[in-house]
Order: structure tokens, then sequence, then C-alpha cells
């Protein structure tokens, strides 16, 4: 056995490795050793539990020692509102309403435990859907009240549109995403977790269309829109070879992605109603694809749509998971989880706007 | 004299077993107390059973040439009781061929010490692994004794494994023989090394040197992470927490385990 004194010619993931020592080195400091050995190293995954399904997985993953991170922060606001009332913090707290029905299993911190693959009931459905954890929280912080309509502007492959329906507050959801082939890898999804009944055309629509053209549909009364845009996502990027963002094939196509990014959060801007709110989220650390796309799309929506809107403090959402997830410092606008080994979720981006006018 | 009352009692005692008195009685003119030479003679019962009787005290004999002393042999015994079974002549011949090596006054003694397995394994084994040194890791004979002396007990592990340190420290990490040395690579666990020098690597403060050995980072010295304490490591070299670190140590392993350490993209073959 030898050892290769050489290696090949630089690759996708190791120019990806490189773009981020340059860029992410610089905007988190000290932290980025930590976020870099996480990004390199197994992610952690959550258990969303697929409500429509007839087993009691709940009590198997329970005796397998990992906890609904859902409940269990509601137990804690709970816990810590009765303790003590008159502290301002928790008045901030019960403010934050979380959807019940949205439930999903993690690990504790430094547990490195994996879930098995889930299984079907007898009436094929299967018990629960393997994801990022963090990517729950987009879901949740855009809090669907019973009856409100909603937009899934970029759905494939469909954990957060599973997520959303796992709330079983929603009454019409417009699932959306431009790549034909990853919108009917969604819909078998939605098939292998769903009833037959909650799919009807009634309560479930799905397009391909160019969310950067929404517009053109007109359909612009959305209670809530979610626009989870195609970005660098860096750890897919870290790892993976095929279909790498950072190929040099692909450099015009990542440099527009803020640009496309942006249109597309003003698609979802232009698509919920006056008083409607659209959650933000990526799967990338860099500043260009978060903070700077939400800046910029409130000012064009602003400058060019007469569109005003507000970004949701949601500092009082964040607080209650900080057990489960490690949120970056000193973000402005938006929410950040960091990767962290001891819980290795994320990276996600998510900020949420309220349309005003 | 009481003093004199209570040796005669002593050495008279009818505890002692038959086959040890007279050892005892020379192991105690041989400047042995009597603690000394009590555990003495119940190892070589321990070892040798009723073949005890028959024990020469030519292993001890040369121990004791070399300049060793009666507290020093008593815990090269404790820690390694399979050296009474062998036979006192071909211990010698293994100091000898120890020496041989290059290994100086101090440093054989010391060595034996630390590690007197190497006194139960043949000559040619440790030969064997000498040679091995020199050809296929290309280290000098210098290389080869201050590695004999910081970490013998390389002589009794398999070669592949030593083979495959070796490759790693040399190609995956850019470290050359007398780093190595420096280092007393040979003394730690692959899985210490490899945990150490990855997690190292993935929080960007480690690279892998390109074909003219340079690296765009300066890398740490492997003598000054590798030996250091963990809470030394983690503080001056990985600049982490040690819940970090323990999860990455089980991440790691669980890597290696799932695709095999073998199938990285930086190893031919
Ligand atoms: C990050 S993924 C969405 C992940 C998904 N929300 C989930 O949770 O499983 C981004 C998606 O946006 C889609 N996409 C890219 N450009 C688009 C566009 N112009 N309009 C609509 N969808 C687009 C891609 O096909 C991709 O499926």
């Amino acid at each position: 056995t030898k050892w290769a004194a050489t290696r090949p010619k630089v690759s996708s993931h190791e120019l990806a490795l490189q773009n981020f020592d340059a860029t992410y080195s610089m905007q988190f400091g000290e932290l980025w050793p930590s976020v870099r050995v996480s990004l390199l190293s197994e992610q952690k995954y959550g258990a969303l539990i697929n409500n429509f399904s007839g087993d009691d997985t709940v009590t198997q993953l329970q005796s397998l020692g990992c906890r609904d991170f859902v409940a269990s922060s509601l137990d804690m606001e709970s816990g810590d509102a009765a303790q003590s009332i008159s502290d301002d913090t928790c008045i901030h707290l019960s403010k934050v309403s979380i959807s019940p029905n949205l439930r999903c299993f993690v690990f504790p911190k430094g547990d490195t435990s994996r879930f098995k693959a889930a299984r079907q009931d007898s009436y094929g459905c299967l018990s629960y859907y393997l994801m990022d954890a963090a990517s729950v929280l987009p879901v949740l912080a855009l809090n669907v009240q019973k009856g409100q309509s909603v937009l899934d502007l970029c759905a494939a492959p469909g954990g957060k549109t599973l997520a959303l329906l796992q709330t079983q507050t929603i009454r019409f959801l417009w699932v959306n995403d431009w790549s034909v082939s990853r919108m009917s890898r969604l819909q078998r999804t939605l098939l292998s977790y769903l009833p037959d009944q909650l799919c009807s055309e009634d309560k479930l629509h799905f397009t391909c269309f160019d969310g950067r053209k929404w517009q053109e549909l007109g359909e612009n009364t959305f209670d809530k829109v979610l626009v989870d845009v195609p970005c660098t996502t860096d750890r897919h990027s870290l790892v993976e070879e095929s279909n790498n963002i950072f190929s040099r094939s692909r450099t015009k196509e990542r440099q527009n992605l803020p640009l496309c990014q942006t249109q597309l959060l003003l698609s979802g801007l232009q698509a919920v109603r006056k008083g409607g709110e659209v959650v933000y989220s990526t799967c990338t650390l860099s500043q260009l694809q978060n903070q700077c796309v939400v800046e910029q799309a409130m000012k064009v929506a602003e400058q060019e749509l007469g569109i005003y809107s507000e970004v949701v403090d949601l500092q009082p959402f964040t607080s209650l998971f900080k057990d489960t997830f490690n949120f970056a410092p000193d973000m402005n606008v938006g929410v950040m989880v960091l990767p962290h080994l001891t819980a290795n979720f994320g990276p996600m981006y998510f900020c949420k706007l309220r349309r005003l006018t | 004299n009481r003093m004199l009352y209570s040796h005669v009692r002593d050495s008279r005692a009818p505890a002692q077993p038959h086959g040890c008195q007279l050892s005892s009685r020379t192991l105690l003119d041989l400047g042995f107390t009597e603690t000394q030479a009590e555990s003495v003679c119940e190892g070589v019962i321990k070892a040798l059973g009723k073949r005890s009787d028959s024990y020469d005290m030519s292993t001890i004999m040369a121990l004791l040439v070399l300049g060793l002393n009666s507290s020093s042999i008593v815990k090269i015994f404790d820690k390694s009781p399979g050296l009474y079974a062998e036979k006192g002549p071909v211990v010698q011949q293994r100091i000898q061929n120890l020496s041989k090596l290059g290994l100086v006054e101090g440093c054989i003694q010391r060595v034996i010490s630390h590690y007197p397995q190497i006194l139960i394994i043949p000559a040619k084994n440790v030969n064997t692994a000498v040679q091995f040194l020199k050809t296929k890791c290309l280290f000098t004979s210098q290389h080869v004794r201050e590695i004999l002396r910081d970490s013998p007990q390389v002589v009794e592990e398999d070669l592949n494994d030593v083979e495959y340190k070796f490759q790693y420290a040399y190609f995956r990490m850019g470290v050359k023989q007398p780093d190595m040395v420096k280092a007393r690579l040979f003394k730690v666990d692959m899985e210490e090394l490899r945990c150490r020098h990855c997690f190292l690597e993935r929080r960007g403060f480690y690279q892998t040197p390109d074909k003219k050995g340079q690296t765009l980072i300066v890398n740490p010295k492997l003598k000054d992470f590798l030996a250091a304490p963990e809470e030394v490591y983690l503080a001056q070299f990985a600049k982490a927490t040690k819940e970090e670190l323990d999860v990455f140590r089980a991440l790691l392993a669980r890597e290696d385990k799932d695709e095999g350490i073998k199938e990285e993209y930086w190893r031919i073959e």
C-alpha cells in the first residue's frame, strides 16, 4: 500500500473550502474553526414525526434517548414563566406562538447516535422524515395559523413542505419549484407520508414556475410565504463532488445567486397579502446570500414596487431553542444556526418579514 | 543480639519454599532485601512451577552486570513475569543484540526497565523490525536507535501497522523522518495520531504540503501537538473545547469504520 504524494487537480469541494476559508474566517473570526470542523464532519439529523402515520414511533424514539425539541422548548417556556412572572423576557417568551403539532425528535447535545431509516405503518405511510432539524425552524417561524393560505415558493425536495403540512392548520398550500424532476420527487415523497384526502386539489396545488416571475401569475393574497431559495448549500458543497455549485462550469450561476435570491424574495413579498408574513431561508453562511439579500429585496420592494415591510424580531423565538441549536451571536438581520460538533445542525439562515403595505 | 536472632529465625522460616531457599539466600547476598528476594522467589515459582528447582540465576546476574539494582530488577520481573521463564543465556544474547543495535550505556538500561518485554522477544524479531524501519521507512541507524530508546514496543507491533502509521505521517501529514523521531511518533496510538491531526486539519490549522512541500499556513510541529497533554493540545493548537474533541473522536472512529480508512482519496491502490 502506498500513499499518493500528490493530489488530483483542485476539485470542486476543495474550491468550496478555499472560498469558505477566505470569506467565513473574516465573517466569523474565532468562531470559524468550530464551524469549519463541523461542516466537514457528520451532520446531525432530526426525525420529523409524521402525524398521519398510525405507528407509535414517539415512544420508540423516546426509548432511544431522543426528545421532541419543539415540545421541550415549550415546556421550558411555561416552566420559566411560572418561576419568574415579573421577568421581562418571560413576557416576551409567552408572546411566541409555536405550532403544537410539529414534532421533531433529536438526540441531545453531544450525543452522536443516528436514527434508523423510517418504517412504513400498516397503511404504507412512513413514520418520520429525517432532515436537518434546523430546517424545521423556518417553518416554525412562519407560524401558520388555522385556516391560512401558504405559498412554498421553492419547495423541492419537500422537507419543509412536509413540515408545513404537519402543522395541520393550513387551509390551502401552493407548492412550487422550478425543477420538474425535483418537483416530481417531492410529490412522491408527500405521497408516502400523507393520506390521499389531504392531497386533494382544493388543499394542495403543485406548479413548476420560475419563482422570479411569480407576479405574472397575479396570485398575491397568501397569508404566509416561505422563500427557501437555492444557495451555495455549504455543507453539501464541501463533501459532494457531483453537481457542485463550486465547479468551474457553474461559476456564472454561483455568482448570480444573490441576484436570483433577491428576485425570489421580491416575488415572495409580492405574493403575500398586506399584514402577511414571509420567511426567507437558506442553508449557507454567506452574508451575501443572507442579510444582504434581505436588505436589498426590502429596498427594491420599497423603491420600485411601493411595498413596505419590516423585519420581525426572532430573538424571543430563538431563545426557546438555544438548548438544541447553536445560534450565531450578533446577527442584526435574521437568525443563523451555526453548526457545532455538539449540535451539528445547519447552517440555516432565516429571516421573517411582515408586509406593511 | 536481637538483630542476629531475627535474621536467623527468618532464614530458617519453614514457610520458605524449598526450591528457592538457596536462591533467596543468594539474592540476599547479592544485595536484595528480604521482601525483594521473596517477591523474586514467588515469581519464579509462579512462572516455572515444579521446574523452579532448576532455576538458575543467570538472567538476574546478567541484569546485575548491566548495572541495574535490585529494586529495578524486581520491577522488571513484576512488569514482565514471562522473563522468569526465559533461559539466561538467551536473555544475555538478546541484551548483546540490543547493544549491537547501538543502544549505549544508560540507554539500554532505560529501555529494559521501561519495556522488559524486549528481553522476551527473539533477537531475530527485533532485527526484522529494525531492518524494516531502515529499508521501508528509510530511517537512519541513529533514528532507529532513538526509536528503540523511546518506543521499544515498536518491535512487537504488526509491521503493517507500523508502515501504515509511518506512511500516514509521511504522506498525509508531510512529516519527515527526523521530525517523526523527535515527536516519538511510534509511541502514540494510530487513532490518537489521526484524531489529533484530522481535528487540526478540519479546523483549518493543518495542511498536507503540496508536491514541493509547501503549505498556505504554517503547520504546527508534530512533536509539539502530539506529545502535549490534551488540555494543552486543545488550548494551544486546536483552540477548541473538550466536548468538541470528544464528539469528534467518536465521529472519526465511526467514519473509519463506515468507509474504511483506506478508501480516502489521497491513497493509491
Ligand atoms: C434549497 S432548495 C429548497 C429546499 C426545500 N424547501 C426543502 O425544504 O426541502 C431550493 C429549490 O429552489 C428551486 N429553484 C431554483 N431556482 C428557482 C426558481 N427560479 N423558481 C423556483 N424554484 C427555484 C430548486 O429547484 C431547489 O429545489
